[in-house]
Protein backbone atom coordinates (compact mmCIF):
# COMPACT_ATOMS: atom_id res chain seq x y z
CA UNK A 1 0.00 0.00 0.00
CA UNK A 2 1.64 3.28 -0.72
CA UNK A 3 2.00 5.99 1.85
CA UNK A 4 0.51 9.08 0.98
CA UNK A 5 0.40 12.28 2.60
CA UNK A 6 -3.28 12.56 4.00
CA UNK A 7 -3.13 8.74 5.19
CA UNK A 8 -4.89 8.26 8.39
CA UNK A 9 -3.06 6.84 11.14
CA UNK A 10 0.13 7.83 9.37
CA UNK A 11 2.65 8.10 12.01
CA UNK A 12 2.09 4.04 13.08
CA UNK A 13 3.22 3.29 8.67
CA UNK A 14 6.32 5.56 8.91
CA UNK A 15 7.63 4.38 12.44
CA UNK A 16 7.55 0.78 10.02
CA UNK A 17 9.56 2.48 7.24
CA UNK A 18 12.83 2.26 6.52
CA UNK A 19 14.94 5.66 5.42
CA UNK A 20 15.06 4.03 1.71
CA UNK A 21 11.40 3.51 1.77
CA UNK A 22 10.95 6.96 3.10
CA UNK A 23 13.49 8.46 0.60
CA UNK A 24 10.96 7.22 -2.01
CA UNK A 25 8.44 9.66 -0.70
CA UNK A 26 7.08 12.67 -2.50
CA UNK A 27 6.54 14.54 0.78
CA UNK A 28 8.57 15.55 3.19
CA UNK A 29 9.25 13.81 6.22
CA UNK A 30 10.77 14.97 9.43
CA UNK A 31 10.93 13.21 12.28
CA UNK A 32 12.28 14.12 16.38
CA UNK A 33 12.00 12.56 19.47
CA UNK A 34 10.99 13.92 23.15
CA UNK A 35 14.09 16.48 23.52
CA UNK A 36 13.27 17.84 19.54
CA UNK A 37 16.60 16.68 17.91
CA UNK A 38 15.93 15.52 14.65
CA UNK A 39 16.60 11.93 14.16
CA UNK A 40 14.50 11.52 10.36
CA UNK A 41 15.14 13.84 7.61
CA UNK A 42 14.06 12.24 4.38
CA UNK A 43 15.62 12.83 0.31
CA UNK A 44 12.20 14.93 -0.16
CA UNK A 45 12.83 17.68 2.37
CA UNK A 46 16.33 17.27 2.11
CA UNK A 47 16.46 18.27 -1.38
CA UNK A 48 13.45 20.93 -1.11
CA UNK A 49 15.66 22.92 1.37
CA UNK A 50 18.88 22.15 -0.15
CA UNK A 51 20.55 20.82 3.20
CA UNK A 52 22.17 17.29 3.42
CA UNK A 53 20.83 14.56 6.31
CA UNK A 54 24.31 15.20 7.63
CA UNK A 55 23.88 18.83 8.85
CA UNK A 56 20.22 18.14 10.19
CA UNK A 57 20.03 14.73 12.37
CA UNK A 58 20.66 15.41 15.77
CA UNK A 59 20.16 18.80 15.81
CA UNK A 60 17.35 20.38 17.78
CA UNK A 61 14.48 20.74 15.23
CA UNK A 62 12.70 24.63 16.18
CA UNK A 63 15.92 25.89 17.00
CA UNK A 64 18.48 24.64 14.42
CA UNK A 65 16.54 23.08 11.59
CA UNK A 66 13.02 24.71 10.99
CA UNK A 67 13.35 27.99 13.34
CA UNK A 68 10.31 29.38 10.77
CA UNK A 69 7.90 26.85 13.15
CA UNK A 70 9.65 27.87 16.61
CA UNK A 71 5.99 30.07 17.33
CA UNK A 72 2.05 29.20 17.99
CA UNK A 73 1.01 27.61 15.28
CA UNK A 74 3.75 24.96 14.91
CA UNK A 75 6.21 24.46 18.52
CA UNK A 76 3.60 25.34 21.01
CA UNK A 77 0.78 22.76 18.99
CA UNK A 78 3.73 19.98 19.93
CA UNK A 79 4.82 21.29 23.19
CA UNK A 80 1.14 21.56 24.55
CA UNK A 81 0.05 17.80 22.99
CA UNK A 82 3.45 16.58 24.99
CA UNK A 83 2.28 18.70 28.13
CA UNK A 84 -1.56 17.39 27.95
CA UNK A 85 -0.49 13.90 27.25
CA UNK A 86 -2.88 13.72 23.52
CA UNK A 87 -2.82 12.99 20.42
CA UNK A 88 -1.72 15.59 17.86
CA UNK A 89 -3.30 15.16 13.99
CA UNK A 90 -3.62 18.45 12.55
CA UNK A 91 -2.91 19.67 9.04
CA UNK A 92 -2.23 23.48 9.12
CA UNK A 93 -1.55 25.33 5.58
CA UNK A 94 1.90 27.43 6.28
CA UNK A 95 4.66 29.46 4.46
CA UNK A 96 8.19 28.13 4.37
CA UNK A 97 11.13 29.41 3.04
CA UNK A 98 13.15 26.82 1.31
CA UNK A 99 16.37 28.38 -0.34
CA UNK A 100 15.12 31.54 1.33
CA UNK A 101 12.32 31.41 -0.80
CA UNK A 102 8.67 31.94 0.48
CA UNK A 103 6.68 28.54 -0.70
CA UNK A 104 3.27 27.92 0.33
CA UNK A 105 2.65 23.96 1.66
CA UNK A 106 0.49 21.87 3.91
CA UNK A 107 2.23 20.87 7.42
CA UNK A 108 0.64 17.60 9.10
CA UNK A 109 1.65 17.63 12.40
CA UNK A 110 1.80 13.98 14.20
CA UNK A 111 2.21 13.24 17.75
CA UNK A 112 0.79 10.74 19.93
CA UNK A 113 1.77 9.37 23.67
CA UNK A 114 3.83 6.60 24.22
CA UNK A 115 5.37 7.38 20.38
CA UNK A 116 9.39 7.80 20.22
CA UNK A 117 9.11 10.21 17.76
CA UNK A 118 7.12 12.97 16.33
CA UNK A 119 6.42 14.57 12.74
CA UNK A 120 6.11 16.80 10.53
CA UNK A 121 4.77 16.05 7.53
CA UNK A 122 5.47 18.72 4.18
CA UNK A 123 3.66 18.68 1.38
CA UNK A 124 3.75 21.10 -1.52
CA UNK A 125 0.78 23.41 -2.56
CA UNK A 126 0.05 23.65 -5.98
CA UNK A 127 1.36 27.21 -7.21
CA UNK B 1 36.18 19.80 -11.79
CA UNK B 2 34.15 17.49 -10.02
CA UNK B 3 36.65 17.94 -6.77
CA UNK B 4 35.46 22.01 -7.50
CA UNK B 5 31.63 21.40 -8.21
CA UNK B 6 31.47 19.36 -4.72
CA UNK B 7 33.69 22.42 -2.87
CA UNK B 8 31.06 24.63 -4.41
CA UNK B 9 27.98 22.88 -3.36
CA UNK B 10 29.09 22.56 0.20
CA UNK B 11 30.01 26.25 0.42
CA UNK B 12 26.20 26.89 -1.15
CA UNK B 13 24.59 24.94 1.27
CA UNK B 14 26.68 25.99 4.53
CA UNK B 15 25.86 29.84 3.10
CA UNK B 16 22.15 27.97 3.10
CA UNK B 17 22.59 27.24 6.88
CA UNK B 18 24.07 30.10 7.55
CA UNK B 19 20.76 32.11 6.15
CA UNK B 20 18.70 29.62 7.91
CA UNK B 21 20.13 30.08 11.58
CA UNK B 22 20.58 34.04 11.47
CA UNK B 23 18.91 34.63 14.39
CA UNK B 24 16.87 37.66 13.12
CA UNK B 25 14.40 38.23 9.70
CA UNK B 26 15.84 39.10 6.98
CA UNK B 27 13.34 39.99 3.63
CA UNK B 28 14.06 40.90 0.47
CA UNK B 29 10.96 42.63 -1.13
CA UNK B 30 9.76 44.85 -4.65
CA UNK B 31 8.54 48.56 -4.24
CA UNK B 32 5.13 47.35 -3.65
CA UNK B 33 6.12 44.89 -1.08
CA UNK B 34 6.21 41.53 -3.03
CA UNK B 35 8.40 39.24 -1.06
CA UNK B 36 11.45 37.77 -3.31
CA UNK B 37 13.66 35.99 -0.85
CA UNK B 38 12.70 35.38 3.13
CA UNK B 39 14.54 33.68 5.55
CA UNK B 40 12.97 31.22 8.25
CA UNK B 41 13.08 34.05 11.19
CA UNK B 42 11.38 35.98 9.06
CA UNK B 43 8.56 33.86 8.35
CA UNK B 44 8.05 32.74 12.32
CA UNK B 45 7.59 36.14 13.43
CA UNK B 46 5.29 37.45 10.11
CA UNK B 47 2.66 33.66 10.01
CA UNK B 48 1.10 34.41 12.78
CA UNK B 49 -0.04 37.97 11.18
CA UNK B 50 -0.98 36.82 7.67
CA UNK B 51 -4.40 37.00 7.07
CA UNK B 52 -4.57 34.96 3.41
CA UNK B 53 -2.20 32.38 5.32
CA UNK B 54 0.62 33.37 3.00
CA UNK B 55 3.70 35.34 2.78
CA UNK B 56 3.53 36.89 -0.78
CA UNK B 57 3.83 40.22 -0.19
CA UNK B 58 5.25 42.19 3.48
CA UNK B 59 3.11 44.96 3.18
CA UNK B 60 -0.14 42.71 3.29
CA UNK B 61 1.07 40.61 5.81
CA UNK B 62 1.46 43.59 7.94
CA UNK B 63 -1.34 45.57 7.31
CA UNK B 64 -2.74 45.23 10.60
CA UNK B 65 -0.31 45.81 13.07
CA UNK B 66 1.52 48.12 10.61
CA UNK B 67 -0.76 49.49 8.12
CA UNK B 68 1.48 52.81 6.84
CA UNK B 69 4.39 51.00 5.84
CA UNK B 70 3.23 50.88 2.16
CA UNK B 71 2.77 54.72 1.98
CA UNK B 72 6.37 54.74 4.00
CA UNK B 73 8.22 53.53 1.20
CA UNK B 74 6.30 54.96 -1.08
CA UNK B 75 6.90 58.23 0.31
CA UNK B 76 10.43 57.76 0.80
CA UNK B 77 11.99 59.73 -2.03
CA UNK B 78 15.53 59.19 -1.89
CA UNK B 79 17.07 56.89 -4.66
CA UNK B 80 18.56 54.35 -1.61
CA UNK B 81 18.98 54.58 2.10
CA UNK B 82 16.92 53.51 5.23
CA UNK B 83 13.35 53.96 5.11
CA UNK B 84 13.28 53.58 8.69
CA UNK B 85 15.33 51.85 11.17
CA UNK B 86 14.25 49.90 13.62
CA UNK B 87 10.60 51.05 14.21
CA UNK B 88 8.45 49.01 16.58
CA UNK B 89 5.80 47.53 15.74
CA UNK B 90 3.32 46.27 18.58
CA UNK B 91 1.09 43.10 17.61
CA UNK B 92 -0.80 42.92 20.72
CA UNK B 93 -2.05 44.37 24.27
CA UNK B 94 0.31 41.95 25.99
CA UNK B 95 -1.91 40.46 28.60
CA UNK B 96 -0.34 37.13 28.58
CA UNK B 97 -1.42 35.37 26.04
CA UNK B 98 0.47 31.97 24.59
CA UNK B 99 4.05 31.56 25.70
CA UNK B 100 5.85 32.09 22.57
CA UNK B 101 4.16 35.32 21.04
CA UNK B 102 5.93 37.82 20.34
CA UNK B 103 4.64 41.72 21.42
CA UNK B 104 7.01 43.78 19.85
CA UNK B 105 9.01 43.70 16.53
CA UNK B 106 11.29 46.21 15.33
CA UNK B 107 11.20 46.90 11.66
CA UNK B 108 14.16 48.08 9.35
CA UNK B 109 14.18 48.84 6.16
CA UNK B 110 16.62 49.56 3.44
CA UNK B 111 16.02 51.15 -0.32
CA UNK B 112 18.74 49.39 -2.57
CA UNK B 113 16.80 50.95 -5.55
CA UNK B 114 14.16 51.78 -7.35
CA UNK B 115 12.86 47.69 -7.18
CA UNK B 116 14.41 46.29 -4.00
CA UNK B 117 14.19 46.85 -0.01
CA UNK B 118 15.74 44.92 2.43
CA UNK B 119 14.10 44.39 5.82
CA UNK B 120 15.65 43.28 8.76
CA UNK B 121 12.64 42.01 11.43
CA UNK B 122 13.26 41.28 14.98
CA UNK B 123 11.17 40.26 17.96
CA UNK B 124 12.63 42.75 20.63
CA UNK B 125 9.76 42.73 23.28
CA UNK B 126 12.03 41.40 26.21
CA UNK B 127 14.31 44.51 25.08
CA UNK B 128 12.15 47.06 24.97
CA UNK B 129 11.00 45.71 28.79
CA UNK B 130 13.97 46.41 29.66
CA UNK B 131 15.15 49.76 28.03
CA UNK B 132 11.47 50.72 29.52
CA UNK B 133 12.78 50.24 32.84
CA UNK B 134 15.94 52.17 31.98
CA UNK B 135 14.10 54.97 30.59
CA UNK B 136 12.23 55.55 33.88
CA UNK B 137 15.16 55.94 35.95
CA UNK B 138 16.66 58.32 33.72
CA UNK B 139 13.91 60.21 33.53
CA UNK B 140 14.22 60.34 37.63
CA UNK B 141 17.92 61.11 37.70
CA UNK B 142 17.48 64.21 35.03
CA UNK B 143 14.64 65.60 36.67
CA UNK B 144 16.13 65.97 39.90
CA UNK B 145 19.60 66.59 38.87
CA UNK B 146 20.17 68.63 35.49
CA UNK B 147 19.41 71.70 34.38
CA UNK B 148 17.29 73.36 36.76
CA UNK B 149 16.97 77.00 36.49
CA UNK B 150 13.83 77.65 37.87
CA UNK B 151 11.24 75.70 39.02
CA UNK B 152 7.84 75.99 41.14
CA UNK B 153 7.71 74.02 44.83
CA UNK B 154 4.32 73.51 46.11
CA UNK B 155 3.02 71.57 49.06
CA UNK B 156 -0.31 69.40 47.98
CA UNK B 157 -2.56 67.97 50.54
CA UNK B 158 -4.34 64.25 50.21
CA UNK B 159 -6.65 65.48 47.32
CA UNK B 160 -3.73 66.75 45.45
CA UNK B 161 -4.71 70.78 46.21
CA UNK B 162 -2.55 73.71 46.66
CA UNK B 163 -2.03 73.88 50.46
CA UNK B 164 -0.22 77.25 49.94
CA UNK B 165 0.67 80.00 47.17
CA UNK B 166 3.98 80.80 46.93
CA UNK B 167 6.29 83.11 44.75
CA UNK B 168 8.04 80.05 43.06
CA UNK B 169 4.38 79.31 41.84
CA UNK B 170 3.54 82.98 40.02
CA UNK B 171 7.18 82.80 38.95
CA UNK B 172 6.64 79.81 36.77
CA UNK B 173 2.81 79.93 35.86
CA UNK B 174 1.92 83.18 36.65
CA UNK B 175 -1.13 82.76 39.24
CA UNK B 176 -1.41 84.28 41.85
CA UNK B 177 -2.40 83.21 45.59
CA UNK B 178 -6.27 82.64 44.47
CA UNK B 179 -4.41 79.26 43.41
CA UNK B 180 -4.58 78.11 46.96
CA UNK B 181 -6.37 75.55 47.41
CA UNK B 182 -7.13 74.35 43.78
CA UNK B 183 -5.96 71.18 42.66
CA UNK B 184 -2.72 70.98 40.78
CA UNK B 185 -5.16 69.77 37.39
CA UNK B 186 -5.52 73.63 37.43
CA UNK B 187 -2.15 73.96 35.27
CA UNK B 188 -3.38 71.34 32.70
CA UNK B 189 -5.78 72.18 29.88
CA UNK B 190 -9.51 71.41 30.83
CA UNK B 191 -9.45 69.11 28.40
CA UNK B 192 -6.17 67.16 29.21
CA UNK B 193 -6.53 65.65 32.71
CA UNK B 194 -9.35 64.29 34.64
CA UNK B 195 -9.83 64.98 38.02
CA UNK B 196 -9.21 60.76 38.38
CA UNK B 197 -5.96 61.41 36.41
CA UNK B 198 -4.90 63.76 39.12
CA UNK B 199 -5.76 60.99 41.52
CA UNK B 200 -3.95 58.74 39.74
CA UNK B 201 -0.88 60.67 40.01
CA UNK B 202 -1.01 60.89 43.89
CA UNK B 203 -1.83 57.58 44.25
CA UNK B 204 1.72 56.48 41.93
CA UNK B 205 3.79 58.76 43.80
CA UNK B 206 2.41 56.62 47.04
CA UNK B 207 3.38 53.43 45.48
CA UNK B 208 6.60 54.58 43.79
CA UNK B 209 7.67 57.51 46.13
CA UNK B 210 7.22 59.54 42.71
CA UNK B 211 5.40 60.38 39.86
CA UNK B 212 6.72 62.13 36.54
CA UNK B 213 4.80 63.36 33.96
CA UNK B 214 5.69 65.90 30.97
CA UNK B 215 2.61 67.43 28.77
CA UNK B 216 1.59 71.17 27.69
CA UNK B 217 0.30 72.97 30.55
CA UNK B 218 -1.36 76.47 30.83
CA UNK B 219 -0.05 80.04 32.43
CA UNK B 220 -2.30 82.30 33.97
CA UNK B 221 -2.43 84.20 30.92
CA UNK B 222 -4.07 81.05 28.92
CA UNK B 223 -0.43 80.40 27.37
CA UNK B 224 1.30 77.20 26.52
CA UNK B 225 4.39 75.78 28.07
CA UNK B 226 6.44 71.88 28.20
CA UNK B 227 5.94 71.19 32.00
CA UNK B 228 7.81 68.58 33.78
CA UNK B 229 5.61 67.72 37.29
CA UNK B 230 6.91 65.80 40.03
CA UNK B 231 4.92 64.54 42.69
CA UNK B 232 6.44 63.32 45.62
CA UNK B 233 5.08 62.19 48.56
CA UNK B 234 6.01 63.78 51.89
CA UNK B 235 7.87 62.06 54.90
CA UNK B 236 5.40 61.96 57.74
CA UNK B 237 7.51 64.11 59.85
CA UNK B 238 7.13 66.69 57.19
CA UNK B 239 3.62 66.30 56.79
CA UNK B 240 2.93 66.73 60.86
CA UNK B 241 5.05 70.08 61.01
CA UNK B 242 3.53 71.63 58.31
CA UNK B 243 -0.04 70.77 59.67
CA UNK B 244 -0.74 74.52 60.54
CA UNK B 245 -0.72 75.93 56.86
CA UNK B 246 -2.55 73.42 55.13
CA UNK B 247 -6.21 72.58 56.43
CA UNK B 248 -6.19 68.59 55.84
CA UNK B 249 -2.20 69.12 56.00
CA UNK B 250 0.53 68.82 53.24
CA UNK B 251 1.20 65.17 52.08
CA UNK B 252 2.86 65.66 48.64
CA UNK B 253 5.37 68.02 47.18
CA UNK B 254 5.08 69.14 43.51
CA UNK B 255 7.85 70.64 41.60
CA UNK B 256 6.83 71.82 38.28
CA UNK B 257 9.44 72.83 35.55
CA UNK B 258 8.90 75.11 32.39
CA UNK B 259 11.42 72.48 29.93
CA UNK B 260 9.92 73.71 26.88
CA UNK B 261 13.51 74.05 25.15
CA UNK B 262 13.91 70.58 25.81
CA UNK B 263 10.94 69.68 24.81
CA UNK B 264 11.35 69.61 20.82
CA UNK B 265 13.68 66.81 21.25
CA UNK B 266 11.53 64.79 23.92
CA UNK B 267 8.54 65.54 21.74
CA UNK B 268 9.86 64.30 18.11
CA UNK B 269 11.30 61.42 19.61
CA UNK B 270 7.66 60.24 21.87
CA UNK B 271 5.97 61.28 18.07
CA UNK B 272 8.34 59.03 16.16
CA UNK B 273 7.78 56.10 18.58
CA UNK B 274 4.01 56.70 19.64
CA UNK B 275 2.13 57.53 15.98
CA UNK B 276 1.25 56.91 12.73
CA UNK B 277 2.85 58.07 10.01
CA UNK B 278 0.21 58.86 7.50
CA UNK B 279 -2.25 60.60 9.82
CA UNK B 280 -0.07 61.84 12.96
CA UNK B 281 -2.82 59.93 15.35
CA UNK B 282 -1.21 57.33 17.77
CA UNK B 283 -0.32 54.06 16.76
CA UNK B 284 -1.08 50.92 18.19
CA UNK B 285 1.28 50.96 20.27
CA UNK B 286 0.55 53.95 22.15
CA UNK B 287 -3.25 52.93 22.58
CA UNK B 288 -2.20 49.87 23.57
CA UNK B 289 -0.13 51.25 26.56
CA UNK B 290 -2.71 53.86 27.09
CA UNK B 291 -5.38 51.40 27.64
CA UNK B 292 -3.84 49.23 30.20
CA UNK B 293 -2.31 52.32 32.11
CA UNK B 294 -5.83 53.17 32.17
CA UNK B 295 -7.56 49.98 33.05
CA UNK B 296 -5.06 49.58 35.53
CA UNK B 297 -5.26 52.63 37.28
CA UNK B 298 -9.34 51.86 36.96
CA UNK B 299 -8.50 48.81 39.28
CA UNK B 300 -6.97 51.22 42.00
CA UNK B 301 -9.79 53.67 41.47
CA UNK B 302 -12.83 52.51 39.76
CA UNK B 303 -14.14 54.41 37.06
CA UNK B 304 -15.88 53.48 33.45
CA UNK B 305 -13.47 53.83 30.68
CA UNK B 306 -15.17 53.40 26.96
CA UNK B 307 -13.27 52.48 23.97
CA UNK B 308 -15.02 53.18 20.59
CA UNK B 309 -13.45 51.28 17.47
CA UNK B 310 -14.05 53.02 14.02
CA UNK B 311 -14.07 51.26 10.58
CA UNK B 312 -13.95 53.17 7.69
CA UNK B 313 -17.01 51.69 5.43
CA UNK B 314 -16.42 50.39 1.98
CA UNK B 315 -13.01 51.60 2.38
CA UNK B 316 -11.27 48.86 -0.25
CA UNK B 317 -13.94 50.83 -2.79
CA UNK B 318 -12.60 53.93 -2.07
CA UNK B 319 -8.86 52.68 -2.82
CA UNK B 320 -10.47 50.90 -6.22
CA UNK B 321 -12.03 54.24 -7.56
CA UNK B 322 -9.16 56.31 -6.68
CA UNK B 323 -6.40 54.79 -5.95
CA UNK B 324 -4.56 54.75 -2.63
CA UNK B 325 -3.86 58.37 -2.38
CA UNK B 326 -7.41 58.61 -2.73
CA UNK B 327 -7.46 56.22 0.61
CA UNK B 328 -5.05 58.08 1.81
CA UNK B 329 -7.10 61.76 1.44
CA UNK B 330 -9.76 59.95 3.18
CA UNK B 331 -7.57 58.71 6.35
CA UNK B 332 -6.23 61.43 6.70
CA UNK B 333 -9.93 63.37 6.59
CA UNK B 334 -11.12 61.23 9.65
CA UNK B 335 -8.50 61.69 11.29
CA UNK B 336 -8.78 65.05 11.78
CA UNK B 337 -12.49 64.98 12.25
CA UNK B 338 -11.51 62.67 14.87
CA UNK B 339 -9.13 64.96 17.02
CA UNK B 340 -11.88 67.73 16.33
CA UNK B 341 -14.74 65.54 17.96
CA UNK B 342 -12.53 63.92 21.04
CA UNK B 343 -10.68 65.58 24.05
CA UNK B 344 -6.66 65.77 24.43
CA UNK B 345 -7.20 63.43 27.34
CA UNK B 346 -9.00 61.03 25.03
CA UNK B 347 -6.37 58.55 23.02
CA UNK B 348 -7.26 58.53 18.83
CA UNK B 349 -5.50 55.88 17.43
CA UNK B 350 -5.02 54.44 13.60
CA UNK B 351 -5.20 50.37 14.82
CA UNK B 352 -4.88 48.80 11.27
CA UNK B 353 -5.42 49.98 7.31
CA UNK B 354 -9.09 51.77 7.74
CA UNK B 355 -9.42 51.09 11.39
CA UNK B 356 -9.48 53.68 14.10
CA UNK B 357 -9.88 53.20 17.82
CA UNK B 358 -10.30 55.83 20.40
CA UNK B 359 -9.67 55.33 24.24
CA UNK B 360 -12.44 57.58 26.70
CA UNK B 361 -11.11 57.48 30.23
CA UNK B 362 -13.78 58.65 32.56
CA UNK B 363 -16.55 58.13 30.15
CA UNK B 364 -19.49 55.71 30.54
CA UNK B 365 -21.30 53.72 27.80
CA UNK B 366 -24.02 56.28 27.37
CA UNK B 367 -22.06 58.87 26.58
CA UNK B 368 -19.67 57.15 24.51
CA UNK B 369 -21.96 55.82 22.47
CA UNK B 370 -23.76 59.44 21.91
CA UNK B 371 -20.21 61.16 20.54
CA UNK B 372 -19.70 57.52 18.58
CA UNK B 373 -23.41 58.64 16.93
CA UNK B 374 -22.44 62.14 16.67
CA UNK B 375 -19.53 61.05 14.83
CA UNK B 376 -20.46 58.92 12.43
CA UNK B 377 -23.24 61.82 11.66
CA UNK B 378 -20.47 64.52 10.83
CA UNK B 379 -18.32 62.08 9.07
CA UNK B 380 -21.69 61.82 6.54
CA UNK B 381 -22.45 65.39 6.01
CA UNK B 382 -18.34 66.16 5.89
CA UNK B 383 -16.96 64.96 2.45
CA UNK B 384 -12.97 64.80 1.03
CA UNK B 385 -12.27 66.60 -1.23
CA UNK B 386 -9.75 64.71 -3.21
CA UNK B 387 -8.32 65.87 -6.59
CA UNK B 388 -11.21 68.26 -7.48
CA UNK B 389 -13.57 65.58 -6.44
CA UNK B 390 -16.06 64.99 -3.38
CA UNK B 391 -15.27 61.59 -1.92
CA UNK B 392 -18.58 60.95 0.11
CA UNK B 393 -17.17 58.43 3.25
CA UNK B 394 -19.04 56.94 5.80
CA UNK B 395 -18.07 55.27 9.20
CA UNK B 396 -19.15 51.99 11.46
CA UNK B 397 -18.63 51.99 15.20
CA UNK B 398 -18.37 49.79 17.61
CA UNK B 399 -18.68 50.72 21.43
CA UNK B 400 -18.19 49.46 24.93
CA UNK B 401 -17.04 49.97 27.84
CA UNK B 402 -14.85 49.01 31.14
CA UNK B 403 -16.53 49.13 34.18
CA UNK B 404 -13.55 48.98 36.19
CA UNK B 405 -10.26 48.03 35.40
CA UNK B 406 -11.08 43.79 35.58
CA UNK B 407 -10.58 43.28 32.23
CA UNK B 408 -7.81 43.20 29.79
CA UNK B 409 -7.19 45.66 26.46
CA UNK B 410 -7.27 42.78 24.15
CA UNK B 411 -10.75 42.18 25.46
CA UNK B 412 -12.03 45.25 25.06
CA UNK B 413 -10.98 46.21 21.98
CA UNK B 414 -12.43 42.41 20.58
CA UNK B 415 -15.66 43.82 22.58
CA UNK B 416 -15.83 47.31 20.86
CA UNK B 417 -14.66 45.08 17.72
CA UNK B 418 -17.58 42.66 17.69
CA UNK B 419 -20.24 45.99 18.46
CA UNK B 420 -18.69 47.32 14.94
CA UNK B 421 -19.21 44.10 13.26
CA UNK B 422 -22.62 44.20 14.67
CA UNK B 423 -22.64 47.91 13.31
CA UNK B 424 -21.72 46.80 9.84
CA UNK B 425 -24.22 44.16 9.92
CA UNK B 426 -26.94 46.76 10.59
CA UNK B 427 -26.27 48.29 7.63
CA UNK B 428 -23.20 50.82 8.24
CA UNK B 429 -22.74 54.31 9.16
CA UNK B 430 -23.89 54.01 12.52
CA UNK B 431 -22.62 53.44 15.97
CA UNK B 432 -23.88 49.96 17.83
CA UNK B 433 -22.72 49.48 21.85
CA UNK B 434 -21.24 45.99 22.74
CA UNK B 435 -23.86 43.71 24.03
CA UNK B 436 -22.46 40.09 25.11
CA UNK B 437 -24.74 38.35 22.59
CA UNK B 438 -23.24 40.34 19.71
CA UNK B 439 -22.45 38.86 16.66
CA UNK B 440 -19.11 36.83 17.08
CA UNK B 441 -15.79 37.45 15.24
CA UNK B 442 -16.36 34.54 13.14
CA UNK B 443 -18.54 36.50 11.25
CA UNK B 444 -16.07 39.14 10.54
CA UNK B 445 -14.64 37.91 7.13
CA UNK B 446 -18.06 37.51 5.77
CA UNK B 447 -18.97 40.82 6.41
CA UNK B 448 -15.06 42.22 5.23
CA UNK B 449 -15.97 40.65 1.73
CA UNK B 450 -18.55 42.99 1.07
Amino acid sequence: MTIVFDLPDLATRLDACTSDDLDQLDFGVIGFGPDTAVTVYNAFESQAAGLSPQRVVGQPLFTNVAPCMNNFMVAQRFEDALEQNAALDETIDYVLTLRMRPVKVALRLLSAPGNATRYVLVRRQPK
Amino acid sequence: MTDGLAQLSAEYEALIQFLYLAPVGLVQLDADGEIAMINPIAAQLLMPHSRDGGLDNLFVALQDVAPDLRSQCGQYAAQSGKICDGMHVHLHAGSGGAKRMPQILSITLLKLDARRIMAVIDDITEQVRRECRQRQNDAWLNAVLTGITDYALASLDAEGRLCEWNPSIGRVTGFGPEAEGRTYAMFYPADAITPEHARDRLREADADGWALDESRLLRADGTAFWGSVMIAPLPEADREADLGACGDGAAYCLILRDVTDKRDIAERRRREAFSDHLTGLANRRALFEATSQELARSRAAPRPSAMIVIDADHFKAVNDRYGHPGGDAVLQHLAAILLDVFREVDVVARIGGEEFAVLLPSTDLAHALDLAERLCARVALDPVSFDGQAIVCTISAGVTVALDGHVGVDLLIKQADQALYAAKRAGRNRAVAFQSECIDLEAREAIDGV
